[in-house]
């Protein structure tokens, strides 16, 4: 190809900049708004931060255990979703089985019930489970999903067959091959699933709404959610929340960043 | 292979069972409830009343309305398309200063809770001092009541939806652009096509399978959105809203099961059709191509 003309080159430098601005510019925005004292204009230059909105809004707000529920639902979903969604995709991609395709259509057809359908029963089963109002209930139905099952399955079938026949022919029985040969061959695609379900879980709303009640084992959003609208003396509070929200999982996303690779999408798409 | 019958099942129980009991076993308990009068406090449990929520549902206007807003709530997937697609080009084309961050950075929305998105969002889309309305009366225009009053509060949730989504898409155009074969531009530039041409006559045919992919996944997250208008735009009565709303309302705010699982249903029935359809487009386009 030629080179690209300078002034495509500029409008796309200048579109880049107004992508990036319009992806961070709402964060940057709470965080302007959360780091001035209560008393100056709203929007405005922070010429004097502070912290103090934020130790406001961890106190009042009460948001130490939501934090920690927050982290310990959202390590749980994504450790099961991969321990799960690779555990089942293994017979799908590599044994023989009656029932074996129909399974896996049903599976993929459960992606087309939106969740929000299914709620009610999903709820008076969690009832009847005696889980209400517990932080297994948050996590239990979302602990697998077709999706999941699905991209794990697309890896597992790239993997020769011949390393699996390998570790067969010297006395490895499923559970081994599943766990020293699939496992670490298909890693790439099992950290990318991990990420994808770390983020769901952290800014999951609906559910948690549903099936927590008291506010020591809310989550992070639904506590936010619930501080809306309180704290009329000081209308940065909520703002200061939001910021605590986002930065963990920002953090955690950009250590994580390496897994997400247009390649993985580019498999997901296929089919 | 001769593994044992219950060892494939032994990988898949744990799983099955989840899926099985949350997603399959609701879903027909839905069915069913869908024909039942039910409500929290139905002491013996659902009442068989036939078709009756489905009569009263077709004739009232809430649902009406509800379920138009959510086929103009799919006006967000044209924009969808065209900004992700649009940043997939600018990433690719790897400017100097940009190739390590600029993916990354795009996908912050995707990673940003729905609740905190809408924070900002709302302080932006403010009616008396947002930072919209505010450039808007600078340049001379009147402030528009982007929280309040329909359509404006379904334009709003979209905005966040857009937002949210198009990073996510981005990734996916850019797995397909990436996929194209260099020779094939190379040898269309070497026979004199501009570079529009080649983007329009090389580029465009090979990701279109991609734009339709999108298109249906984008669409269906269209017809199923809920965080974005429960967040955004809380005020707003239920009939500005789109279906899941409706259902939320009438499940847990008038407690009334079985009319929300007719909604839900029927909701199911429409995004099927609706996948279907495109499905067989989509199929019969590329054996056209083919």
């Amino acid at each position: 190809m030629d080179r690209r003309p300078t002034w495509l080159t500029l409008v796309m430098y200048v579109g880049a900049g107004l992508m990036a601005g319009l992806a961070v510019g709402p964060g940057l925005f709470l965080l302007i708004v959360a780091v001035q004292p209560a008393e100056s204009a709203f929007f405005s230059v922070p010429t004097h931060p502070t912290g103090k909105n934020f130790v406001d809004a961890w106190t009042k707000g009460e948001l130490a255990g939501p934090m920690l529920n927050s982290v310990l639902v959202t390590l749980a979903r994504s450790v099961l979703n991969v321990l799960l969604a690779a555990m089942a995709a293994y017979p799908l991609a590599r044994m023989k089985f009656r029932g074996r395709s129909t399974l896996f259509v049903l599976i993929l057809a459960t992606m087309m019930i939106p969740d929000q359908v299914i709620v009610v029963p999903m709820f008076r089963t969690i009832v009847s489970m005696g889980l209400v109002d517990t932080l297994v209930a948050v996590v239990i139905p979302f602990s697998v999903s077709a999706f999941g099952i699905y991209l794990c399955k697309q890896a597992f079938e790239q993997i020769p067959m011949s390393l699996e026949e390998a570790a067969r022919i010297d006395g490895a029985g499923s559970v081994q091959v599943w766990w020293h040969v699939m496992l670490p061959l298909a890693a790439p695609t099992l950290s990318t699933l991990a990420l994808f379900s770390m983020i769901g879980a952290w800014s999951e709303l609906l559910w948690p709404l549903i099936v927590l009640q008291s506010g020591n084992k809310y989550t992070l959003p639904v506590a936010v959610n619930q501080l809306l609208g309180q704290f009329a003396d000081n209308p940065r509070l909520p703002y200061a929340a939001a910021v605590m929200t986002l930065v963990p999982i920002v953090l955690a996303f950009i250590a994580a960043q390496r897994f997400l690779k247009p390649q993985m999408f580019s498999g997901a798409v296929k089919g | 292979m001769g593994q044992r019958w219950f060892v494939p099942w032994g990988f898949l129980l744990p799983a099955v069972s989840v899926l099985g009991v949350f997603f399959v076993l609701a879903f027909v308990q839905v069915g069913y409830y869908s024909l039942t009068r039910y409500t929290p406090f139905s002491a013996d449990g659902p009442r068989w009343v036939g078709l009756e929520n489905y009569r009263r549902l077709l004739s009232t206007d809430r649902f009406w309305w509800c379920l138009l807003n959510s086929f103009l709530y799919l006006l967000v997937t044209p924009a969808i398309i065209a900004l992700s697609l649009l940043s997939a080009m600018v990433v690719e084309a790897g400017l100097r200063g940009t190739r390590s961050w600029l993916r990354v950075v795009l996908f912050l929305p995707v990673v940003t809770p729905t609740i905190v998105a809408a924070i900002a969002w709302q302080a932006a889309l403010a009616e008396r001092d947002g930072a919209i309305n505010s450039v808007l009366r600078m340049v001379g225009l009147g402030g528009v009541p982007w929280l309040t009053e329909w359509p404006w509060t379904l334009v709003s949730a979209m905005l966040v939806t857009l937002w949210k989504g198009f990073g996510f898409y981005m990734m996916i155009f850019l797995a397909a652009l990436l996929a194209v074969p260099r020779e094939l531009k190379e040898a269309a530039h070497l026979d004199g096509a501009s570079r529009w041409s080649v983007f329009r006559h090389v580029t465009l045919p090979s990701i279109f399978p991609v734009v339709v992919l999108v298109f249906v996944i984008s669409s269906i997250a269209a017809l199923k959105v809920f965080e974005e208008l429960y967040v955004t735009v809380k005020g707003a009565p239920v009939e500005d809203q789109t279906v899941v709303p409706l259902i939320y309302d009438t499940a847990f705010e008038r407690g009334d099961y079985g009319l929300a699982s007719a909604i839900g249903i029927t909701l199911f029935a429409v995004i099927l059709a609706f996948s279907l359809v495109n499905l067989r487009l989509s199929s019969r386009r590329s054996q056209e191509a083919a």
